[in-house]
């Protein structure tokens, strides 16, 4: 069975890689550059047009400003990049994220912060776990899985808060959120510490480039001995201890917690990923790109603020430039497809 | 049997011919799959097509069908010329049965019988009338199959008969079946066998492609025999034997090989024993053994079981179970493919672009997977090491290192071989399992990659071969399992390591005394 060879055995399959006449080289050249760095262009376009109605936007303090209030955001992002490489999605972030503020900002009320963090952290990291093992051993796709943990878990969130909001006062606690070195906010640096940090790992790490292999081609992994179900498993895990610190980080910040902190941050945080060019489809994309994805987002939010725009068009651009990104993706795909023969 | 032949007129039988091709060619790729084929099949007749893999039956069955257009040459269904269209040659009458079911699973067996031309009353479809229809049309063939079942949930033998049922439905006057036993159990294959029977009776005209002799001699009237994409000889069935037949599917030049290993490579020390495997569903009792430095050919017919041999063998066929002495040692069946590892067993798959690599990633990152361990420090990549190890399991295998850097989907067949064969190098390995390491590659590829072979088996590896081309195992392999229905028929060495001795075993034709 599986055995391929129907006959004939020499039938048409690829054989041979395509190789791009010389004459179509710099058409080539120009359409991998698109692929792969259109995204950063996008991004200097967007900042030098709002740069251009209002300086204040490229300003040291709005820039330190963006990294703080966006945070949370870019750290799960950093953490959902994992699962998708390794081919998979989470939508439990957004729950996650809520729930572990929640537990951070009800645990901090009255006890040491450190132990508040803590448990965020173990919680995030342990509902990833649920998410790990429901699509290792069920099989079931992790669409459909974390979608329906992603509904348990913001009924738990309202069920624990009884729709109240949880105050935290303690100076310790808001310092993480609020505090900063040299104006430099404590949250903008938890968040570029962790783009460095899972970048290294997924860039030169044995980790990362095992994610890129079973996402790139799963059976191939398989069969060349990777572990493949703890591998695609320990993704889940890695983006819901990411949620934890999201949740921490928010609940420092708002110095408060409730059960709908913050209702699009779903749809934010995989929007910055896949902006930023990684697949939906497994193996392939970069941290870098999602840094790329998070500052297009995140710069799009702040120059409402700054531009005074009303900010009910803010998630209509977001789609639009969403689908409009992706049809552009595809777009250029099909060129550089009907280009190289 | 003669009753049978009455209708065919001669050896030609060209008079009755309901189809007539004439100087049919057809290549893929450059490769010529038909070089000039004229065949015809008489009315009411059972044809069969016999042939080795890559002989050249699926493309012609595929250009009678309308499934594939012929680079040249002419085919007619009575006086209709046919030009190659799947649409066109289904309404003048020609239907095919495929080897896999080509269903909407979900479907209704009756939805998918009467799919794009439903019975309807009053614009709606008339389940009703669809159930009777189909039950009618089964009923004179002898099939029962329930109507409203869902297409998935019928065994794979009811599944192809929906098939049959389509093309009474159209009114087929010729129909063409693609190894319609393969993979179905001895009462499913008699239920099969009275079907083409009745089929026959209705005055439907049937070629089909076997690769079983016995169905074959039972149930034709004529047999075709194709070789190298030629028609070698058509015959009346009782004008064959089974030996003949064989002999016509192999030619001459495969009668003697020249075996020039066994000589050199006289070590006998067991390296590999296996008893009784077993792989629900797949293989069945398979025993084999393999000496240490000794190239072990794997032969079999397609669906013969030759992969998932290889697979549980590394591992990668998780309810596989039975007996396995490695080295003399008797160890538990590996079920991961990291405990065929550890075992010192390496497996380079079958289709490599599928199984073997991440096309995505570079050349050195694939050879590398399995043991990056050797490339990294303290969890982290080192670029150079990288290089340097790739390229040192890759050289000995003539690999460009000016390409280790480029994805693996972009290299040639050849060379993407060689990174899946590395990467099983470079664990050490005792035992290396070879799926089909020459398909899809130019003959110099291939020429480097039995080198290769040889070279590792000098020094002391065992390599087990598996290879859909006869030519191949028996040019390589000291010793030939010969793999059939999942089951080892028998292993090869000597003398009898001949591209024939291998058919004979597959095909079960008994041999005659010398």
């Amino acid at each position: 069975m599986t055995e391929r060879h129907a006959e004939p055995a020499m039938g048409p399959q690829p054989v041979a890689p395509r190789r791009r006449p010389r004459a179509g080289a710099a058409r080539a050249l120009g359409i991998e550059l698109v692929r792969t760095y259109g995204i950063v262009f996008a991004l200097a376009a967007l900042v030098v047009a709002v740069a251009l109605q209002n300086s204040v936007f490229v300003s040291r303090t709005n820039l330190l400003n963006i990294s703080s209030q966006w945070s949370a955001d870019g750290v799960m992002a950093a953490g959902l990049t994992f699962v998708l490489i390794a081919g998979g999605i989470d939508l439990s972030i957004g729950a996650n994220f809520n729930l572990c503020a929640v537990v951070a900002a009800a645990i901090g009320q009255h006890h040491d912060p450190g132990l508040a963090f803590l448990a965020a952290l173990a919680l995030g990291t342990g509902i990833g776990a649920v998410n790990a093992l429901i699509v290792t051993v069920t099989g079931i796709d992790s669409f459909i899985a974390t979608l329906g943990v992603s509904f348990a878990l913001t009924s738990v969130s309202e069920i624990v808060t009884g729709n109240q909001a949880y105050y935290v006062t303690r100076n310790d606690f808001l310092s993480l959120g609020a505090g900063s070195w040299h104006t430099i906010p404590y949250a903008g640096m938890v968040m570029f510490g962790t783009f460095l940090l899972l970048g290294v790992v997924l860039w030169r790490g044995s980790y990362g480039q095992k994610i890129y292999a079973i996402g790139g081609n799963r059976e191939a992994s398989r069969l060349a001995g990777l572990r493949v179900q703890t591998l695609y498993g320990s993704s889940f895990v890695l983006s819901g201890f990411c949620c934890g610190l999201g949740g921490i980080l928010s609940a420092s910040q708002l110095g408060s917690a409730q059960y709908n902190i913050d209702p699009t941050i779903l749809f934010d945080v995989v929007t910055m990923v896949v902006l930023g060019g990684t697949s939906l489809l497994g193996g392939f994309g970069a941290m870098w790109r999602t840094v790329v994805g998070w500052a297009f987002i995140a710069a799009i939010g702040n120059a409402f603020n700054i531009l005074s725009v009303n900010s009910n068009y803010q998630n209509l651009v977001k789609g639009l430039v969403l689908i409009g990104a992706l049809a552009i993706d595809v777009y250029v795909r099909r060129l550089a497809r009907s280009g190289a023969t | 049997m003669e009753g049978r032949s009455a209708a065919v007129d001669g050896a030609t039988g060209s008079t009755t011919a309901v189809l007539r091709a004439v100087g049919l060619t057809k290549s893929f790729a450059g490769v010529r799959a038909l070089r000039g084929v004229d065949f015809d099949l008489a009315a009411d007749e059972i044809h069969a097509l016999v042939g080795e893999n890559g002989a050249g039956k699926s493309t012609l069955a595929k250009i009678v069908s309308g499934a594939y257009v012929a680079d040249g040459g002419r085919l007619w269904l009575g006086d209709d010329e046919l030009t190659g269209d799947p649409r066109r040659h289904a309404d003048a009458g020609v239907a095919m049965v495929y080897q896999e079911p080509r269903l909407v699973p979900n479907l209704s067996a009756a939805s998918n019988v009467f799919l794009g031309h439903p019975p309807t009353r009053f614009g709606l479809v008339d389940r009703g009338a669809a159930a009777t229809r189909l039950a009618t049309i089964a009923e004179t063939v002898g099939i029962d199959v329930d109507p409203s079942a869902r297409a998935a949930d019928l065994t794979l033998a009811k599944q192809r008969m929906l098939d049959v049922i389509r093309a009474l439905d159209a009114h087929a006057k010729v129909l063409i079946m693609d190894e319609p036993s393969a993979a179905l159990g001895p009462v499913e294959r008699e239920s099969l066998y009275r079907t083409i029977e009745r089929l026959r009776a209705e005055h439907v005209t049937i070629l089909f492609i076997s690769h079983d002799l016995d169905e074959v001699f039972r149930l034709s009237n004529r047999i075709s025999v194709m070789r190298d994409g030629e028609l070698v000889a058509t015959r009346p069935t009782s004008e064959w034997t089974k030996q003949a037949v064989v002999e016509a599917m192999l030619g001459r030049d495969f009668q003697v090989s020249t075996r020039h290993k066994e000589a050199e490579r006289s070590v006998t020390e067991e390296a590999l024993r296996v008893e009784g495997l077993r792989v629900p569903g797949a293989l069945e009792h398979v025993d084999l053994d393999a000496r240490r430095g000794e190239v072990l050919g794997i032969a079999g017919l397609v669906g013969s079981g030759r992969s998932t041999l290889l697979r549980a063998l590394a591992g990668a066929e998780k309810h596989a179970e039975g007996t396995l002495h490695v080295h003399g040692q008797r160890v538990p069946w590996p079920r991961t493919v990291s405990r065929g590892l550890r075992y010192g067993i390496a497996l380079s798959p079958e289709d490599r672009r599928r199984y073997g690599l991440v096309l995505g990633m570079s050349s050195a990152v694939n050879a590398s997977i399995t043991n990056l361990r050797a490339v990294t420090t303290g969890e982290f990549l080192r670029p150079r090491l990288l290089l340097e190890y790739a390229s040192k399991l890759l050289a000995p295998l003539a690999f460009n290192p000016s390409r280790l850097k480029v994805p693996a989907g972009f290299l040639s067949g050849g060379n993407q071989q060689k990174v899946v064969v590395g990467r099983a190098l470079g664990v050490g390995p005792r035992v290396l399992l070879l799926d089909e390491p020459t398909a899809g590659i130019d003959v110099g590829a291939k020429s480097e990659m039995f080198a290769i072979i040889d070279k590792l088996a000098g020094d002391g590896l065992t390599v087990l071969f598996a290879s859909s081309e006869l030519e191949e195992v028996v040019e390589i392999s000291d010793r030939i399992l010969v793999m059939a229905r999942g089951r080892s028929v028998g292993i090869l060495s000597g003398e009898r390591c001949t591209a024939r001795d291998i058919l004979e075993l597959a095909f079960g034709v008994e041999r005659e005394a010398v």
